[in-house]
């Protein structure tokens, strides 16, 4: 076996030992940027937010990916009346 | 109210005492004049600006109660803008409404950078909502008497806050550490997702399609300044503004809180309930003014001269309101010798409506 191939082996087999816990992660990090969305459009989607005001400045910052995460909430559509990205 | 030396506004038991003596004027640059409505706050900070003015000390006497009463008191308009009112005197009526709608002009601002244009009404829409949105008003006022407390040292000397009535005042005085608390939480959930996104690139994130599936971290992000950073970075200079604001709070020496108490019961009541709050936020009063003290025997004005002075103001009072309210019918209730307080003296003032 050619010193290539037997890298590539190696590299297949670090593959399968890794890739369930770097999906565990990666989910972990994507529920708690969701988590994070929440937070910051929380009034907006009717939950009452004690700091309003404050995240208020973060919206404009994560705009661009209101779409995708109200998406992956299972709301096809914005959940805003007014506020349509889509 | 009329203070006189010696006795009246600042006196308690046989030991006169001055403010002077509780409050160091000179080394203090904030003091808040908090107390139930209508125990005289407004004039208890109005009489100390004018005083420390005169003292050729440059004074900002701010009020935050948005039913204003400053500017009625000097018999000036005041307003949300800095007044001059006297030689080293500075006025301020603030505007929480105009506060809230310049915080929202700039997130607006900032939106309409990033969408459609076509979008920019339904900006306009959502946020408006925003600025109505409970607490806002309050959150606008706290982020404004944050700043004025800035002023204090230069170009002020001191800067005097008449505060709304009590509840008000201790939520204001509460915000910051109840809002950096806040913010921590948000800051604490950032560094969280960030360790995960360095333990997925130790894990060899990022090299298959699709692994790295946050939401706030995408590899355009790193082209431009990241998102991750520039989120962190509002946070932190918003926790910062908290920060500084419940440290000035916090320093004895620079601040001082002054409680007005009328000698009634529901003042002392209520009086009592901010002295624990504040308390509980380690905020502490620095001195009770008990205004609205009768004069004792022996004083003068006598006390025949007192009472005769009181209603020839009355009576001027009187026919002011018979004028001004000439179309409203009018029931005249008079001042009780003693408290109203309990049933029985509320069915003898309640006679006094019907009867």
């Amino acid at each position: 076996m050619s010193s290539s191939r037997l890298e590539t082996v190696l590299e297949l087999l670090q593959e399968f030992y890794i890739s369930p816990y770097r999906g565990a992660v990666a989910r972990a990090r994507r529920d708690e940027d969701d988590l994070f969305m929440l937070f910051v459009f929380a009034e907006l989607m009717g939950v009452p937010n004690p700091a309003t005001y404050y995240t208020l400045e973060l919206q404009p910052l994560l705009l661009d990916r209101f779409h995708e995460w109200h998406r992956r909430m299972g709301m096809e559509h914005s959940p805003l009346d007014h506020f349509r990205c889509c | 109210m009329a203070p006189t030396h010696g006795h009246g506004a600042l006196s308690l038991g046989p030991f006169p005492l001055l403010l002077t003596d509780l409050v160091d004027l000179s080394g203090h640059r904030i003091v808040f004049v908090g107390g139930k409505g209508g125990v005289g706050k407004t004039t208890v900070a109005a009489a100390l600006a004018v005083v420390i003015a005169d003292r050729d000390r440059r004074c900002l006497v701010v009020s935050t109660d948005p039913a204003h009463s400053l500017g009625d008191i000097f018999g000036r308009t005041i307003g949300d803008t800095e007044t001059t009112l006297a030689p080293n005197l500075v006025g301020l009526e603030i505007d929480p409404d105009a506060e809230a709608e310049r915080h929202i002009g700039t997130v607006k601002q900032q939106m309409k950078l990033l969408v459609h244009p076509r979008l920019y009404a339904e900006v306009d829409r959502q946020l408006d909502l925003a600025r109505s949105a409970p607490g806002a008003i309050e959150a606008a006022l706290l982020e404004r008497v944050a700043e004025l407390m800035g002023t204090a040292g230069d170009p002020f000397d001191l800067v005097i806050f008449d505060t709304a009535p009590s509840g008000h005042t201790v939520r204001l005085l509460s915000l910051p550490e109840v809002m950096s608390a806040w913010i921590d939480g948000l800051l604490r959930h950032r560094e969280h997702s960030t360790r995960l996104g360095s333990m997925l690139r130790h894990l060899g994130g990022g090299r298959a399609k699709g692994d790295d599936l946050s939401l706030l971290s995408k590899p355009e992000d790193h082209a431009a300044g990241s998102l991750e950073a520039r989120l962190k970075a509002l946070l932190h200079a918003r926790r910062r503004k908290f920060v500084v604001a419940r440290e000035r709070l916090l320093e004895t020496a620079t601040t001082a809180f002054l409680l007005v108490v009328n000698p009634d019961r529901l003042s002392i009541l209520e009086s009592r309930k901010v002295v624990d709050t504040l308390d509980r936020f380690d905020v502490s009063v620095s001195a009770l003014v008990v205004n609205r003290v009768l004069p004792d025997e022996g004083d003068t004005p006598t006390q025949d001269e007192f009472l005769a002075a009181r209603r020839a103001q009355e009576s001027i009072y009187r026919r002011e309101i018979e004028a001004v309210f000439a179309q409203l019918p009018r029931i005249v209730v008079p001042l009780q010798a003693l408290d109203v307080h309990g049933l029985a003296t509320l069915r003898d003032v309640g006679r006094l409506l019907v009867e």
